[in-house]
């Protein structure tokens, strides 16, 4: 397709009969109807936004973030990590890993549409914010820079995505570089978010800046395998086995680390002894989302089964990457809130009640519907991407 | 020009809660429990029934502290928190987007949503209602059966705040954190 000087090459057979004409297997089935009660799920759940505002969330006074924020980072870590994976091919000239390229700038793009379209409707004023972002931008927030610069990112990766459609690798490179370089900016910066609430002392500091550009590289290698997987259908050439071997192995790297990271950070929290950061620690690893979502099968599941089946077993990867992506969910999940598990104001202020001593939240049916509606969103797009474009390796 | 601060005689409140009804009837804040810009925090007795130590049952009156450092200023991304020409901490509801980050980067606990305008709403030491009439006491102040609260210009060293201030001790909530606090809890 072309549109003035700007050449798109869509497949030859992209129709709307061609998006309906998928392979009727039951895996594509359930996925199909999975993605439609999604999306539908998201229109019921913004319809309800609509109507009622905030009040359609569980979000109070002491706990302002909710699942919303925490899904919106889910997406734009997954955005950063796919970012990360294409760029190891076509910008660090990486050969094994040039197969993955183009699908995974093309996954970076859609999640992190996914996560734009979640967060519009946790942000109050979305329009009024891309309006004062520029007319009144507040330089010293974290926020800012990482809406800016996601908004930067995102034109990096759609310009790289295309000069990989045309096989312009040299332009691909050099927009891929400095899109990777604003991406890990950004990313960083959403850290930065949470690391500069000193009301906070469980986030602040310097750990999520890091810890997000860590745990972005292991959810798009994550996400590599489920989106290799399924392309494939579990029948994997030599070439591509070759890649996913050695994305098997710097994954097992990379959660060893983070698993460093964590046992460290826990320690210095509990022995550390600080007031509000040492208790809320302790509270955060007696917590279920903790020990059995981060930890088991955000964590210690795949790490496990790829050392013991010594990064032979890539069919198998597919699928502890689904159960390592869970427990990256409830990586994203705990972050929100276990920031602001511990109460501000330690007195009680209403007459009969206790004095406060966890905040409580659990997401609403609305800010369930509308989180499950984004990862519709996210697969919708995906799929269509993958019958309007070809995202496999051209020779 | 000024610089606006408040001074609380803490220990002389009784925990009427007259300054949380003339705040919000003065500055038409919404009504609900969750909706105020200032509060009384109050301890429960310790010990058992005789035995109760009415001393520890203790109240502390707060609300922002326009701090000369505040976190919820620095951390919003469009500039909608402001300190005004008396350093007060303000709020520019045009400009708010409702990302809710000041809420949770204030060390204090002091802003809540207000659903009529949908923007994050604050004690503004009355600058809207009071001081814009020419008044020289914020709404709490002046209900105070107990006179528990001072307000005035820290920078004028006539003012009644900083007479109390140079010959009373004080102290501020959570100064550790570097926000310069202007509300100051006699002791």
């Amino acid at each position: 397709m072309k549109i003035g000087p700007i050449n798109i090459p869509l497949k030859e057979d992209f129709s709307l009969k061609s998006i309906l004409g998928f392979e009727k297997t039951p895996m594509n089935m359930l996925v199909a109807v999975l993605t439609l009660a999604f999306l539908a799920m998201f229109v019921v759940g913004v319809a309800t936004y609509l109507m009622h505002g905030h009040h359609a969330y569980n979000v109070t006074r002491e706990h302002p973030w909710g699942l919303l924020i925490a899904v919106y980072i889910f997406f734009v870590v997954s955005s950063t990590g796919f970012c990360i994976v294409g760029s190891l091919g076509d910008v660090f000239g990486f050969k094994d890993y040039m197969m993955i390229s183009k699908r995974a700038i093309f996954g970076s793009i859609v999640t992190i549409l996914a996560g734009f379209a979640v967060i519009a409707f946790e942000i109050g004023h979305p329009v009024t914010m891309l309006i004062y972002n520029v007319l009144s931008p507040g330089l010293t927030s974290a926020i800012w820079w990482m809406g800016t610069l996601y908004g930067i990112y995102l034109t990096f990766m759609v310009i790289e995505f295309y000069f990989l459609l045309n096989n312009n690798m040299q332009k691909a490179r050099i927009f891929g570089l400095v899109g990777l370089l604003v991406g890990l900016a950004a990313h960083s910066n959403l850290g930065g978010v949470f690391g500069f609430l000193n009301a906070r002392t469980i986030s602040n500091g310097v750990f999520y800046p890091t810890y997000f550009i860590l745990t972005a590289f292991i959810t798009g290698i994550y996400l590599s395998f489920i989106i290799m997987g399924f392309r494939y259908k579990m029948n994997f050439d030599e070439k591509t086995k070759t890649l996913l071997v050695g994305l098997a192995k710097i994954q097992t790297l990379l959660i060893a680390i983070l698993m460093f990271f964590e046992t460290w950070k826990m320690l210095t929290a509990i022995y550390g002894g600080m007031p509000n950061r040492a208790e809320v620690a302790e509270h955060i690893i007696h917590s279920g989302s903790f020990m059995y979502g981060e930890v088991l099968m955000g964590m210690l599941i795949p790490f496990t089964v790829m050392l013991l089946t010594k990064w032979r077993s890539v069919t198998t990867y597919v699928w502890t990457s689904a159960i390592g992506m869970v427990g990256i969910f409830f990586m994203r999940y705990d972050l929100v809130h276990d920031t602001q598990l511990k109460p501000l104001q330690m007195m009680k202020t209403h007459e009969y009640q206790l004095p406060p001593s966890w905040v409580e939240y659990f997401p609403s049916s609305t800010e369930i519907m509308i989180s499950l509606g984004g990862l519709g969103l996210c697969m919708l797009l995906y799929y269509l991407g993958t019958r309007a474009f070809n995202l496999d390796e051209e020779h | 020009m000024a610089r606006y601060g408040m001074a609380l005689d803490y220990k002389n409140c009784i925990n009427c809660k007259a300054c949380e009804v003339a705040c919000k009837e003065e500055n038409g804040v919404e009504l609900g429990a969750e909706k105020h810009r200032i509060w009384v925090g109050a301890n429960n007795p310790e010990g058992q029934w005789p035995l109760l130590d009415i001393a520890s049952a203790a109240f502390l009156p707060s609300q922002c502290q326009h701090c000369d450092d505040a976190p919820c200023q620095e951390v919003c991304p469009t500039h909608a928190t402001y300190y005004d020409e008396n350093g007060v901490v303000r709020v520019d509801s045009d400009k708010c987007i409702l990302c809710s980050y000041c809420m949770n980067a204030c060390p204090y606990d002091a802003r809540y949503v207000d659903d009529r305008t949908m923007t994050v709403d604050k004690c503004t030491f009355c600058s809207d209602t009071r001081l814009a009439r020419g008044e020289t006491t914020t709404a709490c102040q002046n209900t105070c059966p107990t006179k528990v609260r001072t307000f005035g210009d820290l920078d004028d060293p006539e003012s009644e705040i900083s007479e109390l201030l140079r010959t009373r001790e004080h102290f501020s909530l959570k100064s550790h954190l570097g926000t310069n606090p202007k509300l100051f809890y006699l002791t």
